[in-house]
Formats: structure tokens, sequence, C-alpha cells
């Protein structure tokens, strides 16, 4: 019994461990014989996977289509930009900005951890009625949620510099930072999801009427995963603008919500583990087209240029995977390492019914 | 103590549908009521309002003294009823476990309790050797079996059963008939069941409440129904004569 338990445990943790080795592998080559370019490339994936799993932590378990989170991602870029830069720094590069905010320096992790913050509290209060939508309504409210946030980014010129560059920000995500990271995001959004509330929530995506005659207070159980999905966002987006250095709102718009949506989509939405092989292939696919569409323009083999082929082919890509594999690659499985005994024991159990003899 | 389920003066229309009319059941811990009644004559529309997914457009719903009419549905459940669907509603990308350890965890059983409770209404439906396999991947027969384990495992006082032996075949209905028998008694149930198949239902029920177009057209023990002009004018006629 002992044993079988311990078996189980490991088997149940398993996912975590065949995930976070090779990441930490990948990040290990690439930090000792990589160049520049990979090493940048190699970055930007796990800081990619960090919102992925974000998204994935609500959207995957309540089912319910996520257009906001990368709003918080900017949300968390800014906060936590400006708790990182010195107050020289954010006088030149935010002319306008209000006094409180000049002063206030802190060093990297905590300025994250406050970003992170600030977007879990505006989460926390203005998502709660949004979470009483199901299907279409839910995905159009959210969406609205992200053109309010990226109007507030565009305008509010006494934090964000408006439409205008945020520039002068510190280069302090490394490949180590980011992948770090994402292996604590991972750990977090796997434990998430086996946990009660994770339970809870994938229940309600998958039959509505049956969870609440179970006991589970859907918009209550959604609402707790919005906000923490919000938090870990803006986590990843802190980690993006130490990455990026400089940027503009509209960096947290649709085309980043279409890439990060893609990435999660194509692994599966339903896994811990289709997030983090959705990041990696999605990544290296648009990596591997943007080297093509660059020969191709370099050496003149068409007669004319060819622009925007990378976006063209993989959203072709994600209509393709909707219809043949709308689950995603994964389908929503987890890697688990499976003792051998109960693995022979599930195919030799006959699938006919059998009862009280 | 023993607990009583109230159903008292409810009626539901559906935009001028009159669904229910004035019916009025109560249902005592440890005994099994059959809810019969043709095609379209409310008996899910009834377990809908008890479990809170409806509302009712008049009449009150009770557990002992509590009133429990205008809760909704995940607060019904943590007064201890508990039901299945129909229309199979089973959680398909849960594990069979996972639909059962929800259920507990769901009505406030803590998480290590909540996978005892799942894994005692597993093996008493038979289905723990299916306990990791993926709900949506089970046979017809087992995924009603795992729809009773799923509501048993909610530590149910009351347990409200809508057609559980639809689609089953004559060995896997004598088998149900066995097992909810027995779980009525081991922990004591009320249990509504709602069936067409009049051999189990006279089998296994204590009484029987039969609706038509809404409203009861009589109630009482099995042999009482059998002999209820109403009833067997109304309902019984073809399939009573089946026996
Ligand atoms: N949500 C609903 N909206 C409108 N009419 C409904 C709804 N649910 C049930 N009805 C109607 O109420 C009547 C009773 O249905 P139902 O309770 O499902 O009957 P039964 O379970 O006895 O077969 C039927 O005429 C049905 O069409
Ligand atoms: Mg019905």
């Amino acid at each position: 019994m002992k044993k079988a338990n311990l078996t189980h445990w490991f088997s149940s943790y398993s996912t975590i461990i065949i995930l976070t080795v090779p990441m930490l592998i990948m990040a290990g080559l690439t930090d000792l014989f990589a160049g520049s370019l990979l090493i940048r490339i190699v970055t930007a994936l796990f800081v990619s996977m960090v919102v992925v799993l974000g998204m994935q932590v609500f959207m995957g378990n309540s089912g319910i289509l996520a257009w906001a989170h990368v709003g918080f991602m900017g949300i968390g870029a800014y906060i936590s930009s400006i708790c990182s830069m010195t107050p020289t720094t954010k006088e030149i590069a935010i002319p306008q900005i209000y006094p409180f905010l000049l002063n206030l320096h802190f060093s990297f992790i905590p300025s994250l951890l406050v970003g992170a913050l600030v977007a879990v509290v505006i989460a926390a209060i203005i998502s709660y009625p949004l979470m009483r939508l199901s299907d279409t309504t839910a995905a159009i409210s959210s969406f609205a949620l992200l053109i309010i946030i990226n109007t507030v980014l565009i305008h509010w010129d006494k934090v964000t510099n408006g439409p205008r560059t945020l520039f002068g920000i510190e280069e302090l995500t490394t490949v180590w930072t980011a992948v770090f990271s994402a292996i604590l995001i991972l750990i977090f959004a796997y434990l998430f999801k086996e946990s009660s509330l994770g339970l809870k929530l994938r229940a309600s995506r998958d039959d509505y009427h049956a969870a609440q005659a179970m006991g589970i207070n859907i918009t209550q159980v959604r609402y707790y995963s919005f906000v923490i999905g919000a938090g870990i966002a803006s986590f990843g987006g802190g980690l993006f603008a130490h990455y990026i250095t400089s940027f503009t709102p509209s960096a947290f718009y649709m085309a980043e919500t279409f890439n990060i949506l893609t990435m999660l989509v194509v692994g599966g939405t339903m896994g811990v583990s289709g997030a983090v092989i959705g990041t990696i292939v999605v990544t290296f696919a648009r990596e591997g087209l943007r080297a093509v569409e660059n020969f191709i323009n370099l050496n003149h083999v068409l007669p004319f240029d060819v622009v925007g082929l990378t976006e063209v082919l993989l959203a072709t890509a994600l209509i393709l995977i909707l219809i043949f594999r709308p689950e995603g690659i994964l389908g929503g499985r987890e890697f688990r390492w499976m003792p051998k005994k109960s693995a022979k024991k599930k195919i030799e159990e006959p699938a006919s019914v059998q009862v009280n003899e | 103590m023993a607990e009583q389920l109230s159903i008292e003066h409810i009626c539901k229309s559906f935009s001028g549908l009159q669904a229910l009319d004035d019916v009025t059941i109560k249902l005592h811990q440890g005994e099994i009521l059959g809810l019969i009644g043709p095609n379209g004559s409310g008996k899910t529309t009834l377990i809908n309002i008890i479990s809170g997914l409806l509302a009712a457009t008049s009449g009150k719903v009770k557990v002992g003294n509590v009133e429990i009419t205008k809760l909704k549905a995940y607060e019904v459940a943590t007064h201890r009823i508990s039901r299945t669907f129909q229309t199979i509603r089973l959680f398909r990308n849960l594990t069979v476990m996972e639909n059962a350890e929800v259920a507990a965890v769901g009505v406030g059983i803590s998480r290590k309790n909540a996978r005892q409770k799942a894994m005692t209404a597993l093996s008493e439906m038979k289905l723990e050797s299916y306990a990791d396999l993926l709900a949506g991947t089970l046979p017809y027969g087992l995924e009603r079996r795992l729809e009773i384990a799923r509501a048993l495992a909610m530590d149910p006082v009351f347990l409200l059963l809508d057609e559980p032996g639809a689609g089953l075949n004559e060995e896997e209905c004598n088998d149900l008939l066995v097992v909810l028998d027995h779980i009525r008694k081991k922990y004591d149930l009320g249990i509504l069941i709602v069936e067409h198949d009049m051999r189990l239902i006279m089998r296994l029920c204590d009484r029987l409440h039969v609706l038509q177009s809404g409203k009861t057209i009589g109630e009482g023990t099995p042999e009482e129904i059998q002999e209820n002009p109403a009833v067997i004018d109304a309902y019984l006629g073809e399939s009573g004569k089946e026996n």
C-alpha cells in the first residue's frame, strides 16, 4: 500500500520533471554554445511560455476564450519597468510621470512582483461581472477588456509615456531568469490544475449544469482563476519588458494575443504540457519561417519580395489544427510516467460491463 | 434523525406551457419513490426545480423545515441533495476518479476525504478498475453507472435519479435494481427515481407518484397504482399489460 501510494505520487508529479528537465538542458546548451541570436530566441521562448501558462490557467481549465490576458501582460510590463528604472532614466523616458512614481526604485524581482500584484488587484476589481458570462459573450467581453486596457495604456501619458516608445529599461531578463521563471510558473500551473479549485474549474468546463448540481459555484471558481491567470501574464509581461527593453502599448494588443493564443491552441489548451509544447513548436516554426522568408528575399529566389509569409503560414497552420485536431497536439494529455503494471492493466481490461454477480 | 424532502404545490410554466401544475410530493429518508408518467409530463422539470437548475413559478421545496426553493443549484447541493441526468452529463475530460472526486469536493468535503468518498462511491458502482480512464472514453452502460457514482460521492441524503435505466439491457437493469436497493439501505438514502421500465419500478419502489401533463393523477404503493383506474387509463394501459 505504502509503495503503491509512492508510485502514484511519483506518477502524478512526473509531468513536472518530464517537462522541466529538457527546458533546463535547452537553456544550458543555449547559454554554453549558442550565438547571441539564438540566445535571444530561446529567452523570448521562455518569456512567452510564462504568458501562455497564465492563459492556460484560466482558459485551459475554464474553457473560456481569454482575450484579455495580453492586456494584463502589458500592465505588468509597464509597472515593472517603472519600478526598475532609475529616477534619472524615468525623467527622460516618461517626461510627464507622476512624482510619486518617479522616485520608486526596486531591483528586478521585486519589480516583477509589484507588476504582477497590480494586475492581480486590477483583475480582482473588474473581472467578477464578466465571470457570469459563458461562451461567445464571455469571449467578446474579454476582448472588450483588452481594448479598454490598451486604450488606457495609450492615453495615460503620466504612467506609460502614451503611444510613444518607452525606452531605457535595463536588459535584466537572461535566459536563466526566463527559464527559471517558466519552470516556477509551470509547477504552479500544474499544481493549480490538480488542486480542488482547478478540478472544479475543469468540471465546469466539461459540463456547466452538472458542475452546478455538484455544488460548484462556477462564477467564483472562474473568478479566482482569471485573477491568478492575469497575475501570471503580468509577471510574464515584466520579464518581456526587461528582455525587449523598449516597447509601445501596441506590443500588448492583437498581434501578441494572436501569438500567445496560437501557442496555447497548437499545443492543446487543456494541459500544462500542451502549453509548453505549443510555445516551443510555434516559436521555432515562426523563426524557421522567418529565416526562409529572409532567405527568399535576400537571394531574390522569386521575382518579387514575399512579405508576411510567416504570419500567413502560421495562421493557416492554426486553422488546420483547429479543423483536424481541435484539442491541439497533445489533446489535453500530460506527459506522465506510468508504472508498468497499471499501464498493462489498462490494456487488458475489456471495456464491457460486468456487475454484481 | 430521519430527514424529509417536501415538494409543496410546485407550479412551473414555460412561456404559457404549464409543465407542472400544483405538484406535492414528500420523500422520506430511506424510501424509494418512483416518479412515473408519459414523456413530457414534467418529471425532469420537477427534478430540475428541486436541484435548483430551474426556478419554480410558485410553490416550495423544503428539506425538513428549511426552505431551499430560491437557492442556486450549487447551494442546493450542499443540502445533501444530489442528482443524475437523463441525458448523460459527465465531465468527459476528467478521469472516472476525478468525476467522483470533484463532486465530493464540490459540496465542501476536504480533498483527502473526497478521494476516499469517491473511491467508495466508485466501488459501490463497480467502477474502481476504471478509475484512471477518461470519462469520455467509457461505454454507455458505464457512463450511466458513473452518473450514479458521482452523485453518491456527494454523500447525499436524497438522491434524484432521472431515468438511470434508460438504454440499459435487461441484465444491466437488474444489476441497477440490486445496487439501488443496496445503497438505499446502506446509506439510508431517500431516492426519487424516474423510470419507464415498469417491472423495475414495481419491484424497486416503496411508493409511486404519477404525473400526466404536469398534474398528479395518482400516488400510492405499486399495488395501489396498478389498480388506480385513472393511472391505468392514462398511462399504464399498454405497458401494464406487458407485465
Ligand atoms: N427549458 C424548457 N423550455 C420550454 N419548455 C420546456 C423546457 N423544459 C421542458 N419543457 C417542456 O415541459 C414539458 C415537460 O418536460 P419534461 O419535464 O422534460 O418531461 P418528462 O421528463 O416527464 O419527459 C414538456 O412539454 C417540455 O417540452
Ligand atoms: Mg425527462
